[in-house]
Order: structure tokens, then sequence, then C-alpha cells
């Protein structure tokens, strides 16, 4: 029983030694089915013994009484004979019949001398025979004795020898009566103790199989809400070994590299997207620089001759400054469009978001928009990937600007929240807000309310994949009339100083 | 060269558009007076009206539809002329749905401007 009990605490003390660093293929195979199959042995083990025993028991019983019954029927004809025995003594009659009970009790000895010897091991059986065969000497030596002198001296002896006899075979009868008493209470009580077993084993099996089961496929209902988010790192199973669960974990793993590549897929055209709009704007501000350039080149060419010195100087130093605008522009766009692996470094965050905004700022122009940028001094250094992170802000803020009308404010506030050790870009404007219904579905992949062709619902998704891979989150605090509100968390990256430092 | 010679407004949030644009245009004996800021350039206006007011349309504050539309309301012989590097065939038609003379797209030379100033101050108005 005690061994049961541990046998149930110890897998759940496996479990939480928590050895998912061992490698899969290293791990010991326990299939669900091996723990059924085991399960079902150790009942139908359990069973099969419960039934020798009982049977085993049941024939000993039977023995004893067999036993009991000759010794009953020895112990009558000894006590005959004895009767015969006082009677000759006294009215010197009646030894023929003492002599003829013990050949019936010797009869029955040496009948049933497998069985009692069996019972009462060979020295007692020897004992008994011998005592019996003494007395039967004695018995036909007081037959031969005529005279009263040589009767009186075998007597003692003679009795002596009956009454040990007789006691030796009363012991012998009540021992067994009260081993065979023992073992009708034993017979009596094994299908109390078989229930008691059965009952910890169900138990045991109840709460060890049935809950692993059930605990395991919780977990992988979290997965498949984890995978639902976009959060695509694969499974590490927990156990310490290999069952049908873990064939599933693969199964799960192989699905999410397969979701991750679409996801990136999507990403990109995500992105390719959001450089459409983009291009707008910066054909705009390209053309500014270009049309400057060009004019104060014309203006240059024309008058020439007629200008100063100083004038000349401005014109050429106006010439330079507008060919570097241009190429900041065009630059800013190549950073943001440029097809890159996912690239993780310590960030300034701050200079991440204003590269955003610049992104944006015609967007922003044209929708009439106020945006604004507070950023936190001194902020630590954020861990992510530089073109993904624009990515997500250039589409929460042309998302905002979607949102806003002529006169909005967009409000960016950037500040660190040390002690969870994120750093908080949040994106503030004061437009319509989302309606509450919607709230819950706006980070849905293809779910948009905007316009049938100009939205495609990937862009918050696509946002909280990417935030998510970096280790932080992305949240809507919003309501409606107070305009809409996203938080995106960023986790600080610590440089080795600061780790020394601790 | 008409013998008057004609006022013309120039409105450009981009300060060296009308830096450039008013040697090149006064040397043809015109007058030009540039602006960066719409409702300064719509109050200098109302003071005193222009032949022509060349103005772009993405601006922050005012955008060049609205100045098209209140100077077209406020004076009937000024002809606008719409410069925009944010050329789109809906932007174009807009504006000349809304009574612009024409419209111009960036990049352009002093010149090109020149040749649709002279035609908007031979032509009658559309």
């Amino acid at each position: 029983m005690d061994l049961q009990l541990a046998d149930i605490e110890d897998p759940d003390a496996r479990i939480s030694i928590e050895p998912e660093n061992i490698p899969l293929q290293h791990r010991p195979s326990i299939s669900i089915r091996a723990k059924v199959a085991v399960s079902f042995s150790l009942f139908f083990i359990l069973s099969f013994t419960v039934t020798g025993w009982s049977y085993w028991i049941l024939t000993k019983l039977e023995n004893k009484i067999e036993f009991l019954e000759i010794a009953d029927n020895y112990m009558v004809e000894i006590q005959q004979a004895r009767r015969f025995e006082k009677n000759y003594l006294l009215y010197h009659t009646g030894l023929p019949d003492a002599l003829e009970h013990l050949k019936t009790a010797d009869a029955i000895l040496t009948q049933n001398s497998d069985k009692v010897e069996n019972i009462l091991g060979k020295n007692y059986f020897q004992t008994m025979v011998s005592l019996m065969s003494e007395y039967h000497g004695q018995l036909a030596l007081l037959g031969n004795v005529k005279n009263n002198a040589g009767k009186e001296a075998i007597v003692p002896s003679l009795r002596e020898l009956g009454s040990r006899m007789v006691s030796l075979g009363e012991e012998f009868v009540e021992k067994e009566r009260n081993s065979a008493t023992r073992m009708f209470l034993l017979a009596k009580r094994v299908p109390l103790y078989f229930m008691s077993a059965l009952f910890i084993l169900m138990l045991f099996v109840l709460t060890f199989l049935t809950r692993q089961l059930l605990l395991t496929l919780n977990r992988f209902m979290e997965y498949t809400k984890r995978i639902g988010e976009g959060d695509f790192s694969p499974i590490l199973p927990v156990r310490k070994y290999k069952d049908e669960f873990t064939k599933l974990a693969e199964a799960f793993n192989s699905m999410i590299r397969e979701l991750d590549h679409k996801h990136k897929v999507l990403l990109e055209s995500h992105k390719l997207r959001a450089i459409g709009t983009l291009v707008a704007g910066v054909a705009h501000e390209l053309n500014n620089p270009l049309n400057n350039t060009l004019l104060t080149a014309s203006v240059l060419n024309e008058c020439f001759p007629t200008l100063s010195e100083e004038e000349k100087m401005e014109m050429i130093n106006d010439v330079i400054n507008e060919t570097e605008r241009a190429q900041r522009v065009v630059k800013n766009l190549l950073d943001f469009a440029r097809e890159g692996e996912t690239e993780i470094a310590p960030l300034e965050i701050g200079k991440i978001v204003e590269d955003s905004t610049r992104l944006v700022a015609n967007q922003v122009r044209f929708a009439k928009v106020d945006l604004k940028l507070d950023c936190e001094a001194n902020l630590p250094r954020i861990h992510g990937d530089e073109q993904k992170l624009k990515q997500v802000f250039v589409n929460l803020l042309l998302n905002a600007v979607d949102a806003l009308p002529p006169g909005g404010q967009i409000h960016i506030h950037i500040k660190k929240d040390k002690p969870q050790g994120y750093v908080l870009v949040t994106v503030h404007d004061n437009g319509p807000g989302i309606p509450e219904h919607i709230q819950a579905r706006i980070f849905d992949p293809f779910f948009t309310t905007k316009g049938q062709g100009k939205g495609t619902g990937l862009g918050l998704s696509v946002s909280r994949g990417i935030i998510k891979k970096l280790g932080g989150y992305i949240t809507l605090a919003s309501s409606s009339g107070q305009g809409t509100m996203f938080t995106v968390a960023l986790p600080i990256t610590e440089s080795p100083s600061e780790i020394m430092s601790k | 060269m008409p013998e008057q010679p004609l006022k013309i407004m120039v409105i450009d949030d981009e300060n060296i558009v009308g830096k450039r644009l008013k040697p090149a245009l006064e040397k043809t004996g015109d007058i030009v007076e540039t602006f960066e800021d719409g409702e300064k350039a719509l109050a200098r206006f109302n003071e005193d009206p222009f032949d022509i007011v060349i103005t772009d349309i993405r601006m922050e504050k005012i955008d060049g539809i609205e100045i098209l539309e209140r100077i077209l309301a406020t004076s009937g012989r000024t002809k606008v002329i719409i410069i925009t590097g944010y050329a789109t065939v809906e932007t174009a038609r807009e504006a000349l749905s809304k009574g612009a003379f024409d419209f111009i797209a960036k990049p352009f030379k002093p010149s090109d401007l020149r040749a649709v100033i002279e035609r908007a101050s031979k032509e009658p108005r559309p």
C-alpha cells in the first residue's frame, strides 16, 4: 500500500523538476497506451493473486477439517480403549475390546499417515505411533500377567502412557481447531483486503492517469490560444518521457513552423502595403526638395551674370541642402522597405519612433493632424528589430491618422516601466475611439473597420505578432469618445556593464 | 511684355519656392509678393486683389483648394494657378473643376510657370 502511495506522488515530483532541458530524443518513451496496459495488468495481477490465494487457503482448510475428523475418530477409539482398560483393571473384562479399539485407532493413523504426518510433522507422528505401540505392548503384557503384584507393577506406566497419548491427541486437535478458526477469519477478511487494494489502485489510476491527461489537454488548449495570438515559438514538452502527447507536440511544432513561414509572408505583404501608402507621401516629400533644387538651379542658370557672389553662394548651398534633404527622404524609406532577416539588437527606441513619425509626416500633414512626441530622457535601450519596430509604429500612426478628422491630435509618449523591465510607447489619438463591441476583434487578422480596398485588416495582427516575438506586448486602452490609446511595451536590454554591476 | 505689370501672389510653405520665384518672375517686370502662410496671403489679398495667384495645394494650415475657392469668391478677375508635388489626376481635376486656371506639377522650371502666367494674362478666365 505504501509503495502505491509513493507511486502516486512520484510522477508529480518528476514534473516539478522541469526537465525541459533534456532533448526530446533522449527522453524515454512511455506511451499512454503502455500506461493503460500497465494499469490493467496491475488489476489483473491483483485479481489473479487474490483468487489464487483464496483457492489455496480453502484447500488448506479442507485438509484441516478432514484432519480434525480423523483426529476425532482417533480420539474416540483411544478413549474407548482406555475405558476398557479401566474396566479390565476393575472387573477383569474387556481387554480384547480395548485391544480391538487400539487396533482401529492404529488403523486410522496408518491409513491417514500422509495427511496426519503432513499436518503434525514427522516427529510428532512418530511419537504418537511409538506411544500407541508402547501402550499396546503394556496392555498385552497386562493380559499375560496373572498375579496381582505383576499387574500393580505394570499399571502406573500403562496409565502414564495412556494419559500422555490422550493429552497429546487433545493438544493437537485443539491446536488444529484454533488454526482452522484463524484461517476462516482470514478467508472472511480477504475480500475486504482485496476491495481496499482495488479502491486504492482505482484512485491511483484516476488521479494519476486521468489528471495527467486532462492537464496535458489543458496545456495544449493554451498552446492553441498562444499560437492564435501569433506567438510562434515552438512547444517544448515538459514531460521527462515521450508519449502520444509528445507526437502531438511534434505535430504542433511542424504546424507552428508552417504558420510562422506564412506569417512572414504576410508580414512582408503587409509591409509592402504600408510602403505603398507611404510612397504617396514620400513622392510629395521628394518633389519639394527636387522642385527647390530645380528652381534654384534654373534661376542660377538664367541670372548667373547678374547675381552677386553672395547670392550665388546662397543658391549653391540651397541646392546642396535640398539634395541632401531628398537623400534623407529616400534613405528613410529605403531603411523601412529594405528586405532583411530579423536582426535583434539593442536599439534606441526614441530614434525609431522619431524615424517612424518622419515616415508618416506627409500623411500627418495631409490629414491636417497634429503630432506630438514626448520622450523621457536617458531611456534604456530596448531589445528589437529596427525595421519591424518601425513597421509597428508606422502602422499605429497611419491608423491614428486615418481615424482622425482634420485638427485631430496624436500624442506619442515614451517612458520607462523599470520595475517590469519594459519601455512603454503609448500612441494616443483623440479620435472617435473604437466601439466596445469590436475592441476584442481588432487584433484578429483580416478584421478591418476601414472600407473595402482601404485596409487589409492585417496591420494590428501583424504588429502584435512582431511585438510578441520581441518579448513585448501591445494592448489597447480605448473608450469611445476619449480617443484611442495603444501601448507598446518592449523589453529593456541590459548592457554587459549593467549586468556586471548587479 | 504686357503694357501693365501683373500683380502676382505666390503661396507655398516651402520658403525657397517664394525666394526663387520672386526674382525669376519679377524679371519680366511684374510685381510679385510671396507668402508661406495661406491665412496671411488671404488677408493680404482681401486688402488688395492680385491678378494672378500661384498656390501650392498641400500645406499645413490651409490647403490650396480652399485658397482657390476663397479667392475666386472674392475676386472674379483673378486667375489661380495650382502647383503641387502630390500630382494626381483627381487633384488636378478637382482644382480645374473648381475654377483654377491651370495646374503645374512639381518640380517645374521658372520658365514653365512663366509660360502659364503668359497664357493666363492673355486668355479670359475659363
